[in-house]
């Protein structure tokens, strides 16, 4: 058996205001960068993005994107990922940019990337709590999502969570 | 080459033999307008390439680094060089330069050599006596 390839960016939004990234939707994002690819790579690179490019997963909540691209040519789409420097949405313009942290075969790697990268930050900032409370609630939170939501959305409501912690 | 062929040859003949890639390609293009009365200078002519480049390449292609090396404004024939990894790119975006000023031309492309004395001659214009 053969299987069409392709590469999936997992990529992070970088906006200077958290709360307009609930505004966002994937087809805003997919339409910031097709627009993005046109304007660096002209009628050819329009062409490329069209075929099989999309928007497989957007988290509003951490900003966290996965991308599909060709893998034939997604070294040429990936380079115009850094002209992004604003995605409009719903009449407004949200200053970002995009940050590439991993880029993976499949949907699983990416996943599996995900998780390993979301954890280490959650023991980057977990020292930088104040008092023993914010612990113990960060802790909390932890333990209460784990027990809802599936592995994947525990995680990164950890983050999240903890993030809040850190405001 | 040897230099026993050397003695052999006359002076003046010499082989040059490239084992790598030539870093440069040579192009000898030929506009054609619909309306022969229309002038173009060279600089006319390097923008509405460049033009082009953009709208297929992008910003990208746009950058792409290519000389007119000589120019003809009767003929409206022009020596391109350009870099051999650009080759295709500016080569593409020829074929597909529809329109000059709302009127239809075309790039007729009539030698390629990454030699530049190759493209003094041209064997499809021979006369055989």
């Amino acid at each position: 058996m053969v299987r069409v390839k392709s590469r999936y960016l997992l990529c992070e939004l970088n906006v200077s205001d958290r709360s307009s990234l609930l505004l966002l939707d994937d087809r805003a994002v997919s339409a910031a960068v097709k627009a993005a690819v046109a304007r660096t790579h002209g009628d050819y690179g329009a062409a490329l993005c069209s075929i099989r490019f999309n928007v497989k997963y957007l988290n509003a909540h951490t900003g966290i994107v996965f991308l599909r691209f060709p893998k034939s040519c997604y070294r040429l789409l990936w380079s115009a990922l850094p002209f992004i420097t604003s995605i409009e949405t719903r009449g407004q313009k949200i200053p970002c940019f995009f940050n590439c942290l991993h880029v993976g075969g499949t949907i699983r790697t990416c996943q599996k990337f995900l998780i390993r990268y979301n954890k280490q930050q959650l023991h980057r900032m977990l020292p930088t709590c104040k008092t023993k409370e914010e612990e113990n609630q960060v802790c909390e939170a932890i333990l209460n999502c784990s027990l809802t939501g599936g592995r994947r959305e525990a995680f990164e409501d950890e983050f999240e969570s903890e993030e809040d912690e850190e405001e | 080459m040897s230099p026993a062929d050397k003695k052999d040859k006359p002076a003046d003949y010499q082989r040059v033999v490239l084992k790598n890639a030539s870093p440069y390609h040579y192009m000898k293009v030929c506009l054609v307008l619909e309306d022969e009365s229309t002038r173009l200078s060279a600089v006319d002519l390097k923008q509405f390439i460049i033009s082009g480049l953009k709208s297929l390449y992008g910003e990208v292609g746009a950058a792409l680094t290519f000389d007119l090396l000589k120019y003809d404004e009767d003929t409206l024939t022009a020596f391109l060089r350009v870099n051999s990894r650009g080759l295709v790119k500016l080569w593409s975006s020829l074929t597909l330069l529809g329109s000059y000023q709302n009127q239809a031309c075309a790039f007729r492309v009539l030698q390629v050599s990454p030699f530049l004395l190759a493209l003094t001659g041209n064997s499809r214009e021979l006369q055989l006596d």
